[in-house]
């Protein structure tokens, strides 16, 4: 090839990369989790946190629309948005808890105490209101880590199929909820 | 009013740099001296300018300021005044600042010390940097500046400084590495000037390499304190992550170190002239490009630095102006170029462009997995994670072809060498480096996986190349003694940036096959074992910081029922920030780390303890002052002070 042409390529190269750093400016890299939308549900076999000898399953959650809500009493933004989900609750919105435990890491060979956290939350859910059916408890984190959770509160609208259809990172409010939320609930009951 | 000062100081000296950037490039392409002169004066000016607003940013800190934005989100009074220092880089801004200061600190170091180049290459090379100056002045007072003020509702309190980065190491890796990348700012320059100048021979590599090798030993330091305060002070033993941060810092190394071998070619033997060019060019792009990806926060990473699109924007326009114009540039003036030298395949030339390559696809292996994710994403394919195991995988297989080629290299002379006799010293050196790996491992270690015997056979190999090479050349000599002491200091320099090289291969390599570690639940009195040592937890004690408390966990070790060391692993809570910091306990040996983390308190008096026996660990970072030792070293060549003297008596 012409030496004149091969001196061109590495600034060809650098163009071709500042293209992508460019866009990537602007995509949001938090943004990763999208990467569940419209996916099915990642299947599960997880106990209730309340009662040990219940197994919930993926396929159990099946058959109606429900959110799903990452969340635990460490988690201050957590119980914030407990008074609101609440009411979605009240106006018939079905949540199921996802119960998040940090004190406990399952890499570490720490001790849990089960009992102990069954009456914290027990405690919390009466304080500030219950908006869920029931909780998962998820104590190796497997399901947050299908489900691409990085903290919480996170919430995830999914179908009566088990297809996610909206994941959120952050706390549910009356905002959060008529400009992400609704639009996607109406469009279901429709 | 102090803090403004500190401002207007900073846009004077950014006033200053705007005329280094212009009067030395427009005097030399019109061939007016005058203009050409004013460089080194310039070059000292801005310098003492943006030194004077650092003082003021380090005096509001001292002060404790909170009017100013940086100092309230970045200090605290309890800090100690040491960490309330450090805490001018610890932020964004500051951090900024302190790459200014260093920036600006390099370009009055060439300006001083480049008075026997000719005045046309040494306003381009000043040129250049101040060009490169304003740019990150522009950007500092644009879009970052640290005396930004919190008026007229300040808090009494700061924010205090983050708890991870109040650790000894923490205090000198920033500056280290700014150190290396703003000094490979000076191999571009060089680089840039001699394009300009058209003249693209032998003299601009024999200038710049003293810089590079500086430049490229404080970066090697940079990352080798940086893994040591990873290790100390994450609390889980981990040395390297490679995280994209780690990554930025990693690439201009690998170029850096491909560069420094090219520019050895270049200077003596007056070959691969645009190859080094385009290095130059390439390395510092790089730091910029590891500024950007750490900056704007394009790429999700641990490290989670402030993230702004706006500053992303503005760096990534620098970059494209920078890189994208020298490229261009070099695009242009490299057709003219051409080589003299002639050399056949086994030869000193081959075997460093076979080196060249290695490096280089290794920058490359980084530079995909760092911004391969990212790629991916926006083309729509969805997001895919690159970790830690393709990485490895790439590098462990990388290392094998130029560990091999690194034992022969030293051997090798310029243009042409006798192949024969050289293959059975070769063959004499493996079957000896495999029988000291063999002597090593063996008797050490139950299990030795074939890929950890090749590795240690390869750190074995390298060394012994590396002394077979000593022993030859210093008895070419008339006498042994004579002919070690005949040896340059760049020689020298040489053999400890490659067993430096081998020392961290060997380390790694054991560190990674033959650490244990074991998470166990412990009351007062219980013991714990882990190979050879006995671990007895003493109980908890409370501890008390100037700006935390927390507990501490004491350990005894015994070996054989015999005392080694009593270790005091923390759990600190931070006072401000309230957050949880575990200050492992490192007992440090030549041979092994006995690593201990105090975990949570579990219930009467148990607490959960994470203990690690790792051996050889240290050695990685023995490995990494040795190979920024020989950067250092060659500044100390009586080549390049004799050059000094006689140019500055001519």
């Amino acid at each position: 090839m012409n030496k004149k042409l091969l001196g061109f390529i590495p600034f060809l190269i650098f163009i071709f990369l500042c293209v992508f750093l460019y866009q990537g400016l602007f995509g949001n890299p938090r943004e990763l989790q999208t990467g569940r939308i419209g996916q099915t549900m990642p299947s599960f076999v997880l106990p209730d946190l309340m009662d040990e000898s219940k197994q919930w399953r993926d396929t159990d959650l099946k058959g109606d629309v429900y959110l799903l809500n990452v969340w635990g009493t460490w988690c201050p933004t957590c119980i914030a948005e407990l008074g609101y989900l609440t009411e979605l609750r009240e106006r018939g919105v079905r949540i199921i808890g996802l119960y998040y435990e940090q004190a406990y890491d399952p890499d570490f060979g720490d001790q849990f105490d089960i009992n102990a956290l069954r009456n914290e939350v027990q405690n919390m859910l009466d304080r500030a209101g219950n908006p869920y059916q029931f909780n998962i408890l998820d104590l190796d984190r497997t399901l947050a880590l299908d489900l691409g959770v990085s903290g919480a509160p996170e919430t995830f609208l999914v179908d009566a199929n088990g297809t996610i259809l909206l994941h959120h990172t952050g706390d549910i409010n009356p905002r959060v909820w008529r400009a992400k939320f609704a639009p996607v609930m109406q469009e279901l009951s429709e | 009013m102090i803090p403004e000062i500190g401002y207007f100081s900073l846009v004077l000296a950014m006033g200053l740099s705007l005329l280094l950037c212009i009067f030395p490039l427009w005097g030399a392409y019109t061939g007016n001296l005058r203009l050409m002169r004013a460089a080194p004066s310039l070059a000292v000016g801005q310098c003492l300018f943006v030194l004077f607003s650092f003082a003021i940013l380090i005096y509001v800190t001292l002060t404790d300021d909170f009017t100013v934005a940086y100092v309230a989100h970045h200090s605290s009074t309890t800090l100690p005044w040491y960490y309330k220092v450090t805490s001018t880089w610890g932020g964004h801004e500051g951090a900024i600042l302190l790459w200014l200061v260093m920036q600006s600190s390099w370009t009055a170091l060439v300006a001083l010390m480049s008075n026997s180049l000719p005045w046309v290459l040494r306003a381009r090379v000043l040129g250049v940097l101040g060009f490169l100056g304003v740019g990150f002045m522009l950007y500092t007072l644009w879009m970052s500046s640290p005396f930004e003020r919190l008026l007229p509702y300040y808090p009494v309190e700061g924010r205090d400084l983050n708890p991870l980065l109040q650790d000894p190491g923490m205090i000198i890796h920033p500056p280290l590495l700014y150190m290396g990348y703003v000094g490979l700012s000076v191999s571009f320059a060089f680089a840039i000037a001699a394009l300009l100048t058209g003249k693209l021979d032998n003299t601009w590599a024999k200038w710049s390499r003293p810089w590079t090798m500086v430049a490229w030993g404080f970066l090697t330091l940079g990352i080798t304190i940086g893994s040591w305060w990873a290790y100390a002070e994450l609390g889980w033993g981990g040395w390297w992550f490679w995280d994209p941060v780690e990554n930025a810092s990693l690439m201009p190394w690998l170029v850096a170190t491909a560069l420094l071998h090219s520019l050895a070619v270049t200077e003596k033997r007056g070959v691969f002239k645009s190859w080094t060019v385009l290095l130059a060019i390439t390395a510092f792009s790089l730091c910029l490009l590891g500024t950007f990806i750490v900056r704007s926060g394009i790429i999700v990473s641990v490290h989670a630095f402030a993230t702004d699109p706006d500053r992303g924007l503005y760096i990534l326009s620098f970059l494209g102006v920078v890189v994208g114009g020298s490229l261009a540039l070099y695009a242009m003036r490299v057709s003219e170029v051409y080589s003299e030298g002639r050399y056949k395949f086994a030869s000193r030339e081959v075997t460093l462009w076979a080196n060249n390559i290695f490096l280089v696809v290794a920058t490359l292996i980084v530079l995909l997995g760092t911004l391969l994710p990212m790629i991916h994403k926006e083309l729509g394919l969805g997001t895919i994670s690159i970790g830690v195991p393709f990485f490895n995988q790439m590098f462990s297989i990388l290392v094998v072809p130029f560990a091999l080629l690194l034992g022969i290299a030293p051997m090798m002379r310029w243009k042409q060498n006798q192949l024969p006799p050289m293959v059975k010293k070769w063959g004499g050196m493996l079957v000896l480096a495999l029988a000291l790996t063999a002597l090593w491992l063996l008797p050490n270690y139950e299990y030795v996986a074939p890929m950890t015997f090749i590795a240690i056979a390869l750190a074995v190999w390298i060394t012994l190349g590396t002394l077979l090479d000593i022993f030859d050349k210093a008895s070419a000599q008339d006498s042994f003694a004579n002919g070690l002491k005949r040896l340059g200091l760049s020689y020298w320099a040489m053999v400890l940036g490659h067993i430096g090289i081998a020392f961290v291969i060997a380390s790694v390599t054991l560190t990674s096959a033959y650490s244990v570690e074991r998470s166990v639940s412990m009351k007062p009195g219980d013991v714990a074992q882990l190979n050879e040592y006995s671990y007895r937890f003493d109980g908890v004690k409370e501890i008390r910081g100037p700006n935390y408390s927390g507990h501490a966990g004491v350990v005894t070790v015994l070996k054989d029922d015999k005392f080694i060391v009593e270790l005091y692993a923390e759990k600190r809570l931070y006072d401000i920030g309230m957050q949880f910091m575990t200050e492992a306990a490192i007992d440090d040996g030549f041979f092994r780390d006995l690593y201990l983390a105090l975990g949570e308190q579990l219930s009467e008096g148990a607490w959960s303890l994470r203990i690690y026996h790792k051996p050889y660990v240290r050695w990685m970072w023995l490995g990494g002052i040795l190979i920024s030792l020989a950067g250092f070293m060659v500044v100390a060549d009586k080549r390049y002070r004799r050059r000094k003297i006689k140019g500055a008596v001519a």
